[in-house]
C-alpha cells in the first residue's frame, strides 16, 4: 500500500516529518543522480532542523540498491549533518503502523499534505519594534510583531497575529472573515480583538502576563492559556500555517 | 557654532507644555547660555503671561515669519533673567498664516544667534504642530501620568520618529501620594507603553500657579519643588546627563499635619 502511494507520486522522493525525525520515501528505480538531487533539494531548506535527527529510509518492497542506500547515507550525514540513516525493515513498518494511519487521514484531504510544509509557502509580514499610538499595520498575510503593540495602534492581518511582546493596541486577524485565524500574545491585554466577523466585547484578562491564545468558537472569541493549553500540541508534523 | 532647536510637544493639550517650555528656558538661561523662546500656540498664546512679558509685546512670530519686522524687533528681553529672550505668538491670526518654510527661514536666523531656541508647540497634531517640529533639532515629549496624555504622547512620539527627532520625556505633574496609593499612574508605568529616554519628573506644585500669576520665573523660587525639577532638566539638556532622576516622593509629614490629623481635619 506505501508502494502504491511512492509509485503515484510524480517525484522520486518524499520527505515527511514523523515522530523526532524524518521519514524518506523514495523509488529506487529512479535514476541515482535525480535521487540524490531531489533529497538535496528537499534537506537544503530544513538543515537547522535536520541536524542529529534520524532519518528512516523507505525504499519499498525491494530487494539490492544497495550502493544507492550507501550513497544517499553519505550524502545525509555527511552534508546535512542527520544522526542516522536507518533503513525501512519489517520491524520498524511495524512502529510505522502509526504513520501509515496519518498517511490515510492525510489522503482523506483532497491536498498531499504529506510534503506539504516543504513546499508550501507561508506569508508573513514579520516586523520588530514598538507599534505606537496611532500607527496602523496591514497585511494580507499572517502577521508577526516581535515587540510591543501600545494602546491606540492597529494591527490587521488577513492571516493570523502573533505578537511577540505585550499586546495593548487593536488587532483583526483573519481580515476579513476568516474565522480559523488566531491571536496570540505574550502578554495579552488588547483594547480589542476582531477575528474573521467575531468581535470580542470583553477581553478576558484572567491571564495576564502569560502567552494567550485567542481563537473563535461558538461565534464567541475564547482566550485561553497558550502554555497550558498547547493548541498546538496536537498537530504531530511541521505544517504550514 | 549654531545653537540647537527644541521642540516642547504634547498632543494632548493643557499638560505643561507652555510651563515646561518657560521654565526650562528660564533655566538654561540662568545655567549662561543665550535662549530664545518662541510661542508657536498662534491664536492662543500663553507664554508671555507666564514670563510676564505680556505688556512688552510690539510685534509677534507672525509678523517674522511673514517678514512684516526684523527677528530682533519682535525678541523681547527678560528683566530678570539675562540672555532670556521671548518671540511671542500673535492673538489675532490662526494657525494657517504660517508655512513651514516661512518658519525654517526664521529658525535658522535664531539658531545663528541662541545657544538654545526652545519651540512651545500648541496642542494637536495638524497644522501648528507640524510648523513647530520642522525645523527642530530636538524634542521634548510632555505627558502627565494618565491614559489619554500617554496615548496622545505616544501618537506624537510616533510621528517625531517619522521626521528622524529622536523625541525625550518628561512627566508632569506627578502627585507622589496619589500614586503611593496605587491611584495614579507610577512614571514606570507611563515609561513601559513610551519607552524612549527619559528626561524628567516634575511633581504637581502649587507655586506653579503662583508664578504664572506673578510672572516670576518657576526656577528662580527656590523652595518650588516643580522649579528645582525643571532645573534638573535643563542640566541634563545642557551638557549633564549624567544627573540622577529624582522621583517624587511624598512629602514628609511635618508636626502641623500631624496635629490636624489628630484632631481630625485631615483625613
Ligand atoms: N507641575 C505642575 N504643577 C501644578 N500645576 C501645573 C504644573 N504644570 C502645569 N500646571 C498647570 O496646568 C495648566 C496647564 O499648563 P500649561 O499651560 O503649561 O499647559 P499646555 O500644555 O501649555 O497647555 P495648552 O495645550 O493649552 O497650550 C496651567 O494652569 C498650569 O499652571
Ligand atoms: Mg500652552
Amino acid at each position: 500500500m506505501e508502494k502504491s502511494l511512492v509509485t503515484n507520486e510524480i517525484s522520486a522522493v518524499k520527505l515527511r516529518g514523523v515522530g523526532d525525525g524524518f521519514k524518506l520515501t523514495l523509488d529506487p528505480t529512479m535514476p541515482e543522480e535525480v535521487i540524490l538531487k531531489e533529497i538535496t533539494a528537499l534537506f537544503e531548506p530544513l538543515k537547522h532542523l535536520s541536524v542529529n535527527t534520524k532519518v528512516v529510509l523507505d525504499i519499498g518492497n525491494v530487494q539490492g540498491y544497495d550502493n544507492l542506500i550507501r550513497d544517499i547515507k553519505f550524502l545525509l550525514k555527511s552534508r546535512f549533518d542527520v544522526g542516522g540513516v536507518i533503513q525501512h525493515s519489517e520491524k520498524i513498518s511495524g512502529v510505522g503502523k502509526d504513520s501509515g494511519s496519518t498517511i490515510n487521514h492525510r489522503s482523506n484531504s483532497n491536498k498531499d499534505n504529506s510534503r506539504g510544509w516543504v513546499t508550501d509557502r507561508s506569508d508573513a509580514l514579520i516586523l520588530t519594534g514598538r507599534v505606537r499610538s496611532g500607527q496602523k499595520i496591514e497585511t494580507q498575510s499572517h502577521l508577526i510583531i516581535a515587540g510591543n503593540v501600545n494602546p491606540g495602534a492597529e494591527l490587521t492581518a488577513g492571516g493570523n497575529i502573533i505578537v511577540l511582546g505585550a499586546l495593548l493596541g487593536q488587532v483583526y486577524a483573519g481580515y476579513p472573515d476568516d474565522e480559523y485565524a488566531f491571536v496570540m500574545a505574550l502578554d495579552f491585554r488588547p483594547t480589542q480583538v476582531q477575528i474573521g466577523g467575531v468581535v470580542s466585547i470583553e477581553i478576558n484578562s484572567e491571564f495576564v502576563g502569560k502567552p494567550v491564545f485567542a481563537t473563535v468558537k461558538d461565534n464567541k472569541i475564547i482566550t485561553e492559556d497558550y502554555i497550558k493549553t498547547q493548541p498546538f500540541g496536537k498537530i504531530q508534523w511541521p505544517t504550514v500555517m | 557654532m549654531e545653537g540647537k532647536i527644541i521642540v516642547v510637544t504634547s498632543g494632548k493639550g493643557g499638560v505643561g507644555k507652555t510651563t515646561a517650555t518657560a521654565s526650562i528656558g528660564a533655566a538654561l538661561a540662568l545655567e549662561g547660555n543665550r535662549v530664545a523662546v518662541i510661542d508657536m500656540d498662534i491664536g492662543l498664546r500663553n507664554l508671555d503671561v507666564v514670563l510676564g512679558l505680556e505688556n512688552r509685546i510690539v510685534f509677534n512670530i507672525v509678523d517674522v515669519v511673514n517678514k512684516r519686522c526684523n527677528l530682533s524687533q519682535a525678541l523681547i528681553r527678560d528683566r530678570r533673567i539675562e540672555n532670556l529672550f521671548l518671540v511671542p505668538a500673535s492673538q489675532s491670526d490662526n494657525k494657517d498664516v504660517l508655512t513651514p518654510l516661512g518658519v525654517q527661514r526664521v529658525a535658522k536666523q535664531l539658531k545663528s544667534e541662541f545657544d538654545y531656541v526652545i519651540m512651545d508647540s500648541p496642542a494637536g497634531i495638524e497644522k501648528g504642530f507640524e510648523n513647530s517640529v520642522v525645523a527642530a533639532d530636538e524634542a521634548i515629549v510632555i505627558c502627565t501620568p494618565d491614559v489619554s496624555s500617554i496615548r496622545d504622547a505616544d501618537r506624537v512620539i510616533g510621528l517625531l520618529y517619522a521626521r528622524s527627532i529622536t523625541p525625550r520625556l518628561v512627566v508632569n505633574r506627578i502627585i507622589p501620594e496619589m500614586v503611593a496609593r496605587g491611584d495614579m499612574l507610577s512614571h514606570e508605568d507611563v515609561m513601559d507603553v513610551l519607552s524612549i529616554d527619559l528626561l524628567g519628573l516634575v511633581p504637581m506644585d502649587d507655586q506653579v500657579v503662583v508664578s504664572t500669576n506673578t510672572g516670576m520665573p518657576l526656577v528662580m523660587q527656590n523652595q518650588s519643588l516643580a522649579g528645582q525639577a525643571f532645573r534638573r532638566i535643563a542640566k541634563r539638556i545642557n551638557g549633564e546627563p549624567e544627573i540622577p532622576i529624582q522621583v517624587p516622593t511624598a512629602m514628609k509629614t511635618g508636626f502641623w499635619s500631624k496635629i490636624t490629623q489628630k484632631l481630625g481635619l485631615t483625613k
